[in-house]
């Protein structure tokens, strides 16, 4: 192994992973958005106001697992990372629980036909819960190859000194 | 390597006061300079001026040849270590050390390296990952050390870097510095206000009072050859006794007392026949073994010494005050009655305060 790699990971004993916890860090920044997009939308029914109120109830704990998981990844926690794609797959999950089912549905608000989220809304919305799982898909690879990294390198410090 | 050249130095700050006046100084490199002396001296700011911190308002500063006189700090390759380590406390020891480097966008893996020698070489190492409040003041001053060793200076400057501690610590820190110094052989001035940690670690002291230097020379000198009243006063604790005396044949006259003199001294005084000087005794050159009468009005054990004050001669003049540290354990009561003698003294003239020494003209 050369020497610039090995400073290169020595570094990370002292150095926290900055990039994995900013990536989770911006993938709660996009799961804001989409939970502030969604509000405009026109519930007319009990089906579609359970459906938003789910999701947002859901945001709350995204936003604390993601909190602790960026935390986690800092000290390279590999935990934490598989908690990350965990939470990013069910980002994805979610476009089909409550964007796709609204989309382009009607419903009826004081006797008029109002369409629940509009396309320009919908295709907001998804891009904001892509971003947000993009982000934690690449924070969680990032945290786990350098956590790797860090664990293979301490081991080899520790059978130097034994 | 470093060599520092001040020549004719004055300070005078905006409200014309002096601070400092004339200072010259060779610092040869790897050497270990500490400016000694009171409050207010003028040490600090020799230092700043030195460091660039502060404008020099005459003479010139040379580091290895070159005048930097108006250079700015941050081009004079020197480091400071202040008495308050101004760490950052939301960084880790590791960032706080590595902080100055990275500001000028060094390569991280330079950067790293040098931490951790500059954390090996403190005894650091284990601590690289805390944050500043985790750690003790000795600990902290050592990673306020650890952050000018990073930047692999000319000249280290330390202001008082030990005030800030307790005793213990003190001594302790005391000897890393000193260790420091070894290991790294870099030139190095020292500030401090305290004569036993100027003894302990310099290569040479320089001495002053307000705003000028009294005497350059290595700590024995100072010590046995003080050049003046004020640097006799000074170094050494206890400090020295002074009497007032005049110089008769073959002794001195005191008030209410006689010392006599060797032919040596006898040789030296020649010239002050006749006249008024002051005798310097340092307290560890009292010996209760003569026939100065000295009367005793409190006794101090400390182990191995004991520390007496009284009076010798007419008891009511002040300048027959005298404190003898005298060997092993002795219990004198107020009151009791020694006879002690000077096994070395000092001269010095009474108009100038220097030091009487042989072969000089009065
Ligand atoms: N910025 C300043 N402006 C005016 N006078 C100053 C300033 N700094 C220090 N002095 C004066 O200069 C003298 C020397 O101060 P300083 O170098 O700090 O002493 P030391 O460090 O030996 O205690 C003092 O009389 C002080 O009052
Ligand atoms: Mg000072």
């Amino acid at each position: 192994m050369n020497e610039e790699k090995t400073i290169r990971l020595d570094r990370m004993r002292y150095m926290k992973n900055t990039l994995s916890s900013g990536f989770a860090l911006l993938a709660i920044l996009f799961d804001v958005c989409f939970f502030i997009s969604i509000y405009e939308s026109d519930v007319g029914s009990w089906y579609y106001t359970i459906l938003v109120g789910g999701s947002i109830l859901y945001n709350l704990i995204f936003m604390l697992a993601a909190f602790l998981s960026s935390e986690g990844v800092k000290n390279y926690k590999i935990g934490y990372s598989y908690l990350m794609i965990v939470l990013g797959i069910i980002q994805i999950a979610r476009i089909f629980v409550y964007p796709v089912r609204a989309h382009g549905a009607v419903v009826t608000i004081q006797e008029q036909a109002v369409t629940v989220m509009e396309t320009a809304q919908f295709t907001r919305v998804v891009i904001y819960l892509v971003l947000s799982a993009a982000c934690l898909f690449i924070g969680a690879i990032a945290g786990i190859i350098r956590s790797r990294a860090l664990a293979g390198h301490l081991a080899s410090l520790d059978s130097q000194a034994a | 390597m470093a060599q520092l050249n001040i020549q004719h130095v004055d300070k005078i700050y905006d409200n014309n006061v002096q601070a400092v006046f004339d200072f010259n100084l060779d610092v040869k490199d790897g050497e270990l300079i500490v400016l000694v002396g009171p409050s207010g001296c003028g040490k600090s700011t020799t230092l700043r001026m030195i460091a660039g911190l502060e404008d020099i308002s005459a003479g010139h500063l040379l580091l290895d040849g070159k005048d930097i006189t108006q250079a700015p700090a941050k081009d004079r390759d020197m480091a400071m270590v202040f008495q308050n380590y101004a760490l950052y406390g939301h960084m880790t020891i590791y960032e706080n050390m590595a902080f100055s480097l990275t500001l000028r966008k060094e390569n991280p893996n330079v950067i790293h390296k040098k931490v951790l020698a500059a954390a090996e070489i403190l005894g650091l190492t284990s601590q690289l990952n805390k944050k500043p409040s985790q750690l003790s003041g000795g600990q902290r001053q050592r990673v306020a050390m650890g952050r000018s060793i990073v930047r692999n200076p000319k000249v280290f400057l330390f202001d008082e870097p030990l005030s800030n501690l307790d005793a213990k610590l003190r001594g302790a820190t005391r000897r890393e510095i000193l260790l420091l110094h070894k290991r790294l052989q870099a030139t190095m001035l020292y500030v401090t206000h305290d004569q036993t940690e100027a003894l302990t670690l310099a290569d040479r002291i320089v001495c002053m009072s307000m705003g000028h230097v009294q005497q350059v020379g290595t700590p024995i000198e100072l010590y046995d050859a003080p050049a003046n009243k004020f640097v006799a006063s000074f170094i050494g604790l206890p400090p020295m006794n002074f009497f007032d005396v005049t110089v008769r044949e073959g002794m001195l006259e005191g008030k209410g007392f006689t010392v006599p003199l060797t032919e040596e001294e006898k040789g030296v005084l020649l010239p002050y026949a006749g006249r008024e000087i002051d005798l310097g005794v340092r307290p560890e050159d009292v010996a209760a073994d003569g026939d100065i009468a000295m009367s005793v009005f409190s006794n101090e054990n400390l182990g191995m010494n004991t520390l007496v004050h009284g009076h010798i001669g007419h008891s009511g003049a002040a300048s027959n005050k005298i404190s003898a540290k005298l060997r092993g354990w002795c219990d004198y009561k107020d009151g009791d009655s020694v006879g002690v003698s000077f096994s070395r003294k000092h001269f010095f003239d009474k108009e100038s305060g220097n030091a009487i020494r042989k072969g000089e003209k009065a």
